[in-house]
């Protein structure tokens, strides 16, 4: 390794999105979401990218720490504390109670300002990385991520695999549809990630509930400097007409025997009545 | 819009000539020019390929490079093409490389964009009206993307290929732009494993999911498949945290979709993720000794049962019914 660990210690950003629980998003008797009765987690990937910049930070010193724009109903305390309980050093949530954030456009732009919101506050001169998820687990548009690199001017490397830091570059590998890459970058740079970069760290309820000792700063999304709602207001839009279940027709057959060659046999003959098995 | 420019782009030759029939769609009865973009070493092949099944130009922009280069030069190029074409729509192909582009293009052009589309429409003020899948595919959005131009990339397989024109009329126009060095480098690429098969197009899908505990156990799946004259797959976990199957064969939100007219989940617990790849599928069979997997709720038979039990036996009947 021609790594200089600990010579030259890392600011990270990490972009968190708190989500409504898709796995346990339910559809209300109108076929809609019913938001409310999910829980609340820490999107998928976004705990990949805290992983990954936790696993940097312990290398090459330095600080994480996370920003997310909490957009509508607040998370609960304890899933806030949660991603704190990883390892982050501080969350700065910024407070969008009337959606004016609520398109990756405007996410990006929300996120711009609070990257530099957060450095000023931390008296940090410059990050060196930001990492995001490739996508969120709930609207899934995999923008915003490279979207804001293009906000900051940064670098991106998206759909990391695996990522090092090397003498002020990011070395990452990556997979496309029909190749491998490895690529490289000067830092600063952002990166995207996804299940396949790490598996994230589980907090224990110990951990969690000792996380609360760590700060959570709110800042109200009108008083960030650089993120101009009116403007931002006139401009396009992406907007959400509706939103529907499509509805399930699947038969939902509990095949039953005494033994798997009954069980077997049971599904064949099912199968072959159907034609979906023609011998 | 009368006459609207569409302009359509991918990496993927395959997926330029679906874009085709979805920007074709997209014009209105007054009128409406598709134009691709080809950019890199293929460009020319490409572009003659769309204007061969009738786009109405098509803009090539020529590089050095041997290879395609990187998202923020191809940024920069699609940004030279919206200069030279005027669109009031830009499709892209949802491919990795597509979905990292359109969301930088979007950001340059200040301009909204909805990713992973299914559907496409003009609505009945001239905005772009799209379906897409959220919360991990189990609802879906209408989406309505306003002003000009707007931004959407198309997922594979949602429309088909452009057939070849009666009369191809569209012509080429070259574009002079010289690509700024790119900010990422390339160290080392190589070409990934890809599967003989096509899972988009098996009739029959025999799908691994973390049931499966080892790589050699998945010889019994396709030995499945084979008596089932179906292919294996698998969903994200044995095909990205694994690397057990080729990509290509991943079924789900980040992988393929598939609509065999039988789909054997054999140890997947039915995540959102994966559901969403074989909804499509006529008829679904899930074994899985969780009687509280997902998977059960989304399957037409169920076997609550131990795949390593289960799956022999089945093969075994299946084996024996087939012989003379």
């Amino acid at each position: 390794m021609t790594e200089t660990a600990g010579a030259s210690p890392l600011n990270i950003l990490v972009c968190v999105k708190f989500v409504p629980d898709p796995n346990q998003l339910q559809a209300d008797a109108n076929g809609r979401p019913d938001l409310a009765g999910a829980p609340f987690r820490i999107s998928t990937f976004d705990e990949n990218a805290i992983e990954a910049a936790l696993q940097l930070g312990a290398r090459h010193g330095g600080r994480v720490y996370g920003v997310s724009v909490v957009t509508g109903r607040m998370p609960p305390r304890d899933v806030l504390l949660r991603a704190l309980a990883m390892g982050l050093d501080a969350l700065y949530l910024v407070k969008d109670e009337t959606n004016l954030a609520a398109d990756p456009y405007r996410s990006a732009a929300a996120l711009a300002a609070a990257a530099r919101a957060v450095r000023d506050a931390e008296k940090i001169p410059s990050w060196d990385l930001l990492i995001c998820g490739e996508a969120s687990a709930d609207q899934y548009n995999a923008q915003v991520g490279p979207r804001l690199a293009v906000a900051l001017d940064l670098p991106a490397i998206t759909y990391a695999t695996r990522i090092e830091v090397q003498q002020g570059r990011l070395v990452a590998n990556r997979a496309v549809e029909e190749r491998s890459e490895t690529l490289e970058t000067n830092l600063p740079a952002l990166v995207t990630v996804g299940t396949e970069i790490n598996q994230a760290r589980m907090p224990t309820v110990l951990q969690v509930m000792g996380a609360g000792r760590k700060p959570i700063r709110e800042i109200p999304i009108a008083e960030l400097s650089g993120f101009d709602a009116q403007a931002l207001g006139q401009r396009p839009s992406l907007r959400t007409i509706d939103v529907s279940a499509p509805p399930s027709a699947r038969k939902r057959v509990v095949i039953e025997g005494k033994d798997a060659a009954e069980l077997a046999a049971q599904l064949l003959s099912r199968l072959r009545a159907d034609g979906e098995v023609k011998f | 819009m009368d006459g609207a420019n569409i302009l359509i782009f991918s990496e993927s030759s395959d997926a330029l000539v679906e874009l085709l029939t979805a920007g074709r769609a997209l014009c209105t009865p007054a009128g409406g020019r598709v134009i691709a973009i080809a950019i890199g070493p293929t460009a020319t092949a490409s572009a003659e390929n769309c204007l061969a099944r009738g786009a109405d130009e098509a803009l090539v922009l020529r590089t050095a490079a041997e290879s395609l280069p990187g998202a923020e030069e191809l940024v920069f190029g699609l940004r030279e093409a919206v200069r030279a074409a005027d669109p009031d729509t830009i499709l892209i192909g949802a491919t990795r490389i597509g979905a990292d582009i359109v969301a930088r293009l979007a950001q340059a052009l200040e301009a909204p964009c909805a990713s992973d589309c299914m559907t496409l429409r003009r609505d009945q003020d001239g905005n772009l009206e799209i379906e897409r899948r959220i919360y991990g595919g189990r609802f879906t959005a209408r989406q309505v993307l306003t002003g000009r131009p707007r931004i959407a990339s198309i997922q594979r397989n949602r429309y088909p290929k452009a057939e070849p024109a009666q009369k191809p009329h569209g012509s080429i126009r070259e574009l002079a732009v010289t690509l700024p060095p790119p900010r990422v480098r390339t160290q080392a690429t190589s070409p990934r494993a890809r599967s003989a098969v096509d899972v988009t197009k098996a009739e029959v899908i025999v799908a691994a999911g973390r049931g499966v505990k080892k790589v050699e156990d998945l010889a019994l799946l396709d030995k499945l498949a084979g008596a089932l004259s179906g292919v294996l797959a698998g969903s994200r976990p044995l095909t990205g945290d694994v690397d057990w199957l080729p990509t290509d064969r991943r079924i789900g939100l980040s992988g393929q979709t598939v609509k065999p007219n039988l789909y054997v989940a054999c140890g997947i617990s039915g995540q959102i993720e994966h559901i969403v790849g074989m909804k499509g599928a006529r008829t679904v069979v899930a074994i899985n000794n969780d009687p509280k997997a997902p998977i059960h709720a989304e399957a037409d038979y169920t076997i609550v049962g131990d795949l390593y039990e289960i799956v022999p036996a089945f093969l075994e009947a299946c084996e024996r019914a087939k012989r003379p």
